[in-house]
């Protein structure tokens, strides 16, 4: 009887329990259903990301050419051996590799990617076919090939064409929306950053399946990664090449183009650099030498470095003279060799003066009283006007990164910056183009192609076309007129006849002697690290301009001197090799 | 017609799992011996062996040396620790040059011993001496299991006696002691749990936080069930089981492997099978004629419950790691053997039920 309740009781708790037993099976039922019906496709994605892995394939960089098609920078393959790991023993496949290649491996191995290590590197050609002829008895091992950056040009062409390197972080998390991963290789400076995403090129892939210990069970599917758009540029090889000759070892700048398209023939900056040594990829205590070198190699003069005009300034202080009737042909002033101002005296650069000069033979003699009398006459916010108007203090929009624009002085921030005022020692100073003032080489070539095209303003650039994979012409950059400056005819004739003076009785006697026609100015820059930079900047024909030029070589001594005899082979060379061709 | 259903789901359960090991077998193309699978058919023959040995024996006679079983379970216990192997995991878990895991053994031992214990003394059902006397008789084996550590058996232990209280008949107002005191341990036993252990609490309660490292077993499981879909990616081809994504996959995530395969149908065979299985232990257990029967096939019935719920839980998601296999499914021939062992015995009560006053 007691028995029987007790049993009672025990089949009471096994009901009970068969109750629970409903409720779990429930629940694990609910779950299953949400984890395999609910969100079935969302782990479906998961584990095809479990198992896909995609390796993606350098892109091949375009390739950058001068006018006529000769190469300044391509891609060029080259071998690597890769094993995948856990396919053979890698100690029995790296002595096979070292008996098929006759050298020595040298582990340890780096990674690459998952589970593969590289074997050797910079393997030449007839490695890779030793290797390719006995492929069947190195299971895991494949050639693979990865494009490196060339630069046939070499140092002259260094500062325009730029280099590439590995992108850094900053530039990665800038970029990264656009693709780009960690171990790309971006352009760092030049053509190559500019037109990056030209150049650039399309990345392939190997999309491959993995098990869980990263072994590749097989290729699912590959790109081959390609080039996109090569690039044509406006410089002239043989020019740029012969330009960065004649400056010898000294440090400075050339720009040679024609003022009518804006386009750029030549632009060197000296000294220069290696950008071989650059793309691949330096040490620090490398980088630190060519960074810090006092010389500045990596500094692209032309665009990026500012000097003292010098003399070559009076142009400036000329037109607005002219244009603003302070003077005419007719205007005669008096140069003893000096002008006494305030108790000061400011001496000419001849001695014994120039006596009494015209505007034209001012230009021609470029004598500096009759400039200290126009530039106080104008007065200094008038002069850096008429700057402004010729194009000095406005970046030109050139296709290079990192230009710089000149400093120009004002009375307003002499006496901010320096909590002195502005005297008129100053606009004395400023009239012959030294003082405070700071240009780049680029805006003095401008001044001058400005006066070549009486007035045109064409934005400079450095690249001429842009190509499609299949050498076609997709882009062809065509001259921009940034600006018409309007100003009398009397002006511009001025301009040019005390230019054309300066060649034929000037201080610009170097280039005597010459077959065409030059209007140019030379310049005389005082600084104070050394002996004056010389400049040297003008025109040819003069009647036609076709071509403008400027030199600039630092510590050059007189501008009549070294820079004018640049540019005096500069002519004489393209009169010779360049005339026929440009006329036709 | 209870036995032979018993019979039935058991060779279905059999199939079922020579079927899934061999699905996740990486050396199933290796000779007859070496494959896993190969095993698991030898472990199957062995298994059924005991079954027919089990079933035809009067399970009296295995409830009436309670004391035997429970002396050589805490000395084979024992000597695990003192002599025992060590395994890939590090724990000690094997006898006899891995081959015999006592921890398997005793999860029948300790039903057999505590059928006696209970059933010897039902005047003091539901009174506090019996609940220490037996509280305390089974915490020893359940220490030394959880030494060794294995902590899946050691739980299969708890709830082997937790089990027995509740089919005794122990009054709401104990278990809310035990629940107090239980709960009030709780915090204290983080203390003696090893540090992968307490790594995979941890990454229950987070799995995503740390995905390759010990919530990755939880996440791998559930791709692999949820990439599956309703019907499975098909027999031998899903990812995340071939390509050894998911872990523990022919053992504790067997039932992962099979769903991506088979997917939510393949589960819920399984699901199918093994309640059944349970609910007619229960069955089994509400028919037998007298206590020893009703006891030892109820809380025999709770500890395959609870295993394969709790495994399938694991693998589902909802609960935390705690290595716990699932029977007769997963590879490993002592656990299957001993599974098969208690289906045995629960077979032989069937024979003697009074079927004709059950009501459920
Ligand atoms: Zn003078």
């Amino acid at each position: 009887m007691w028995d029987d309740e007790m049993q009672e009781r025990v089949n009471q708790r096994i009901t009970y329990l068969s109750r629970l037993f409903l409720v779990i099976l429930l629940v694990l039922t609910l779950r299953f259903w949400y984890l395999s019906i609910l969100r079935g496709d969302w782990y479906k994605q998961k584990s095809e990301q479990n198992r896909v892995r995609v390796l993606s394939l350098a892109p091949i960089r375009g390739s950058i050419y001068d006018r006529d098609n000769q190469v300044l920078a391509e891609d060029i393959p080259h071998f690597r051996l890769i094993f995948e790991k856990g396919v053979a023993e890698t100690e029995e496949i790296e002595e096979r590799v070292e008996r098929i290649l006759g050298r020595e491996l040298s582990p340890p191995f780096p990674e690459r990617g998952v589970g593969e290590i590289i074997l050797a590197d910079q393997l030449s050609l007839e490695e890779v076919i030793k290797i390719e002829e006995v492929q069947n008895k190195l299971p895991g091992v494949m050639v693979e090939s990865y494009p490196v950056r060339h630069y046939p040009g070499g140092e002259p062409f260094a500062h325009v064409v730029g280099y590439v390197g590995k992108i850094n972080a900053e530039e990665l998390k800038l970029l990264h929306s656009e693709g780009y991963e960690m171990e790309d290789r971006i352009g760092k400076t030049g053509v190559e950053l500019e037109y990056e995403s030209f150049l650039r090129g399309e990345k392939g892939y190997r999309r491959i399946e993995v098990n869980a210990l990263g072994k590749v069970v097989r290729v699912l599917d590959y790109r081959h990664p390609c080039f996109k758009n090569s690039i044509v540029l406006t410089l002239d090889q043989e020019l740029q090449k012969y330009s960065y000759e004649l400056l010898g070892n000294r440090n400075g700048a050339i720009i040679v183009g024609d003022p009518y398209t804006g386009e750029l023939f030549a632009l060197v900056s000296k000294p220069s650099f290696n950008p071989q040594l650059l793309s691949r990829g330096m040490s620090t205590e490398e980088w630190n030498a060519l960074s810090q070198n006092q010389n500045r190699p990596l500094t692209n003069r032309p665009l990026q470095a500012l000097y003292p005009p010098g003399s070559l300034f009076k142009l400036v202080i000329a037109t607005g003279a002219v244009e603003e009737g302070l003077t005419d042909r007719n205007r005669k002033i008096f140069c003893p060799g000096f002008l006494d101002y305030n108790e000061w005296r400011y001496p000419c650069w001849r001695r014994g003066g120039h006596g009494s000069v015209g505007i034209e033979k001012a230009i021609a003699q470029s004598c500096n009283v009759t400039f200290y009398t126009l530039g106080l006459e104008l007065g200094a916010d008038r002069i850096v006007n008429w700057a402004r108007k010729l194009g000095v203090g406005q970046p030109s929009g050139i296709d290079l990164p990192g230009e710089k624009t000149a400093f120009l002085p004002t009375q307003e921030w002499k006496e901010r910056q320096l909590k002195e005022m502005w005297y008129p020692g100053d606009t004395i100073n400023l009239s012959i183009g030294q003082g405070y003032l700071l240009v780049t080489p680029l805006e003095m070539y401008r001044v001058v192609s400005n006066i070549a095209t009486r007035g045109e303003v064409y934005k400079p650039h450095v690249v001429k076309e842009i190509l499609n994979s299949k050498g076609e012409v997709i882009k062809k950059i065509n001259p921009v007129l940034q600006n018409k400056i309007e100003l009398k005819d009397e002006t511009w004739d001025t301009l040019v006849r005390g230019m054309e003076e300066v060649v034929n009785s000037g201080t610009g006697w170097a280039c005597r002697g010459l077959p065409v026609k030059l209007a140019a100015k030379t310049g005389t820059a005082q600084n104070p690290q050394g002996e004056d930079h010389s400049w040297f900047a003008g025109f040819f024909p003069s009647s036609h301009p076709q071509v403008s030029f400027l030199v600039l070589i630092e510590h050059g001594g007189d501008g009549s001197g070294e820079a004018a005899q640049v540019a005096k082979k500069l002519v004489e060379w393209w009169e010779k090799e360049r005339k026929v061709k440009s006329e036709k | 017609m209870k036995s032979k259903a018993i019979v039935l789901i058991l060779i279905a359960l059999s199939l079922t799992g020579i079927l899934a090991v061999y699905s996740v077998d990486p050396s199933r193309g290796e000779g007859w011996g070496e494959s896993l699978f190969s095993r698991q058919i030898i472990w199957n023959f062995a298994g059924w062996l005991v079954f027919l040995v089990f079933s035809q024996i009067d399970y009296h006679q295995w409830i009436k040396r309670g004391w035997l079983w429970y002396f050589l379970m805490v000395l084979s216990l024992g000597a695990v620790l003192i002599l025992g192997e060590g395994d890939e995991t590090g724990s000690h878990r094997w006898l006899f040059s891995q081959s015999v895991q006592p921890s398997e053994g005793a999860k029948i031992a300790l039903a057999l011993f505590l059928a006696h214990y209970f059933s010897g003394q039902r005047e003091n059902f539901d009174f506090w001496p019996l609940l220490i006397k037996s509280g305390i008789l089974s915490f020893i084996p359940f220490m030394l299991i959880l030494k060794e550590p294995d902590l899946g058996s050691s739980l299969v232990l708890l709830v082997t006696w937790l089990g027995v209280l509740f089919v005794c008949g122990f009054s709401a107002k104990k278990w809310a002691v035990i629940g107090g005191i239980g709960g009030g341990l709780l915090p204290l036993s983080w203390f003696f749990l090893e540090d992968y252990q307490k790594d995979r609490l941890l990454s229950f309660i987070n799995p995503e936080k740390d995905p390759l490292g010990s919530g990755y077993h939880i996440l791998q499981s559930q791709i692999a069930i949820g990439a599956g879909g309703f019907t499975g990616q098909g027999w031998l081809s899903g990812t995340q089981s071939q390509l050894y994504f998911l872990p523990a996959r022919h053992t504790d995530f067997i039932f992962a492997s099979w769903c991506e395969q088979l997917g939510f149908l393949g589960g819920m065979l399984i699901i199918g099978l093994l309640g059944a299985l349970s609910y007619l232990f229960l069955v089994v257990a509400a028919r037998s004629p007298d206590l020893e029967g009703k006891i030892l096939a109820s809380i025999l019935g709770i500890s395959l419950l609870f295993q394969w719920t709790v495994n399938i839980g694991v693998n589902l998601g909802i609960m935390p790691v705690t290595g716990i296999a699932l029977p007769f499914v997963s590879y490993g021939g002592s656990s299957l053997i001993v599974n098969l062992a208690s289906a045995g015995i629960v077979y032989n009560i069937s024979k003697s039920e009074g079927w004709e006053n059950w009501k459920l």
